[in-house]
């Protein structure tokens, strides 16, 4: 049985798409079979993060509709050759999945792959409510500031009620707070929500803690997800969060801000 | 095929009522004249139900048709919660009794007024909060989620996150953080208390008496409960 883990928000822009990627990434690297699924129809952003934007000829929309089969959609990592594809439609809309559709490509793919993750558009609309509808788990990715934390309790509170298992009272979503973009030191000038605060509010486990990092944007760009670097925090923090997710005990690292020493700040390193 | 070129249906019109208070029909004639002339277009050809409901004595039943067919309103017949006999004497005089539905609405405003009051005193003599049931939420109530016990109290074992809000006839029991809206003695009972582990709530209601966050000033980040005290809330600590 295919685990299908949602990565999912509720808010825009906070990094579920590099998550996404990342963890995608990390899970076929350790070698599982994975399928990451851009649910983003219409904002199609998986396969630049992935670096196989150029390689796209049918998409998830097509395969729904019956005009492309998933082998033909499907497109293989170069780097990885356990992990696969599937991106969105950028012509279409949101309105064009369909819960049953998606559960029949979501079953078809359960029985080649060992990891199916769902990039989730944000919002709590259809096309949201579609990412997370089949999902076993979730993984809440988290911006340690208000407005992020509040969309995450509500995309939390639609996990428990609006999702396959919630209607057919089968054991709840497995839920994950993955906090991105945490920067221990404002974190301590009290600029920014610590980790205890967000937990506190959200009360789910915790996944991981990704640090606010210069190495994100520059993977992005070059379409190498930012696992691969791993001389950056992020790319370690990631490398943490794929142990963890296989059932590891790791500890949690950057959580404290870096004490600079005499010599750094003098030579502002 | 007989009855092809008809078909009887029942249909519901608006029909006017012209209700008498009297039975001296001068006077009747006088107050009709004066009302037409106001308005003599809106009457014209205009059916009419007589209401003689209000009248006690003898009526004399052709001298009111002949009244009314002389302000040219068109009469359909007679109309009132009266004895059946006289319902019968009516039709054997040759004039329609048009039912009315009234009497049926009287009765069931009488028994509405009954069970209002009986909701009434329902609520009067439950002035204390352990004549309710509790209906218990176990888990946090997540942003955007609401929740309502009706006739009840609500215990809610986890947090009321900021953004959901919690409702209830009777008291509200949060083990956790109340952050979000809580609203008790949602019907009207001014003895509906809020307990909760730690306040930090955009709103607290009990009875229609309200406070937003900067009113919990005193107790804010403790376990506190506030209750309604001579029409005001008032919070005090927990433990």
């Amino acid at each position: 049985m295919a685990r299908i883990i949602v990565v999912t928000s509720g808010k825009g822009g906070v990094g579920k798409t590099t998550s996404s990627a990342a963890i995608g990434l990390g899970l076929a690297l350790k070698g599982h079979k994975v399928v990451l699924i851009d649910f983003d129809i219409g904002l199609r952003n998986l396969d630049l993060i992935m670096g196989c934007e150029r390689r796209v000829v049918y998409d998830f929309v097509n395969v729904i509709n019956g005009e492309a089969t998933l082998n033909q959609a499907l497109i293989k990592d170069k780097r990885v050759s356990s992990l696969s594809i599937l991106p969105a439609s950028q012509t279409r809309d949101k309105d064009a999945l369909n819960k049953e559709n998606v559960g029949k490509v979501l079953e078809e793919l359960g029985e080649t792959y060992d990891y199916i993750i769902c990039d989730s558009p944000a919002g709590i609309e259809a096309g949201a409510m579609m990412a997370l509808y089949y999902a076993d788990e979730a993984i809440v990715t988290t911006n340690p500031e208000v407005s992020s934390v509040r969309d995450s309790d509500r995309i939390l509170g639609m996990l428990a009620s609006r999702s396959r298992r919630a209607e057919l009272g089968l054991e709840p979503i497995k839920e994950h707070l993955l906090l991105t973009r945490y920067s221990p030191k404002r974190v301590e000038e009290g600029e920014m929500l610590s980790v205890e605060d967000v937990e506190d509010i959200l009360s789910i486990p915790l996944l991981g803690v990704i640090p606010e990092s210069q190495a994100v944007l520059k993977a992005s760009n070059a379409g190498e997800p930012v696992i691969l670097d791993t001389e950056s925090d992020a790319g370690k923090a990631y490398q943490d969060v794929i142990d963890r997710l296989l059932g590891e005990t790791v500890e949690f690292r950057f959580l404290v801000a870096e004490k600079k020493g005499i010599f750094s700040r003098m030579f502002g390193g | 095929m007989a009855d092809a070129s008809i078909e009887f249906k029942g249909s519901s019109f608006t029909l006017s009522v012209l209700h008498l208070n009297t039975s001296i029909l001068a006077d009747v004639r006088a107050d009709l004249a004066k009302k037409i002339a106001q308005a003599p277009d809106f009457f014209y050809l205009v059916p009419v139900v007589v209401s003689i409901e209000k009248l006690d004595c003898a009526i004399d039943y052709q001298a009111i048709k002949t009244l009314i067919e002389e302000f040219k309103f068109t009469f359909v017949g007679f109309t009132g919660s009266v004895a059946k006999e006289q319902r019968q004497l009516i039709r054997e005089l040759g004039f329609s009794f048009v039912n009315t539905a009234k009497v049926n609405t009287s009765a069931k405003a009488v028994i509405t007024k009954e069970s209002i009051a009986e909701k009434t005193t329902a609520i009067a003599t439950k002035p204390e909060s352990d004549l309710y049931t509790d209906k218990v939420h176990r888990g946090q109530i997540r942003s955007g989620q609401q929740i309502y016990a009706k006739g009840q109290n609500l215990v809610i074992i986890g947090s009321v996150s900021a953004g959901a809000e919690v409702i209830a006839d009777g008291n509200i029991h949060v083990y956790g953080s109340l952050r979000g809206r809580a609203i008790a003695g949602a019907k009207g009972h001014h003895k509906a208390q809020i307990y909760c582990q730690n306040l930090e709530a955009e709103l607290v209601s009990i009875n229609g008496n309200y406070w937003l966050s900067e009113s919990m000033e005193q107790h804010w980040g403790s376990p506190a409960f506030i209750q309604l005290t001579d029409s005001e809330l008032t919070s005090s600590k927990l433990i």
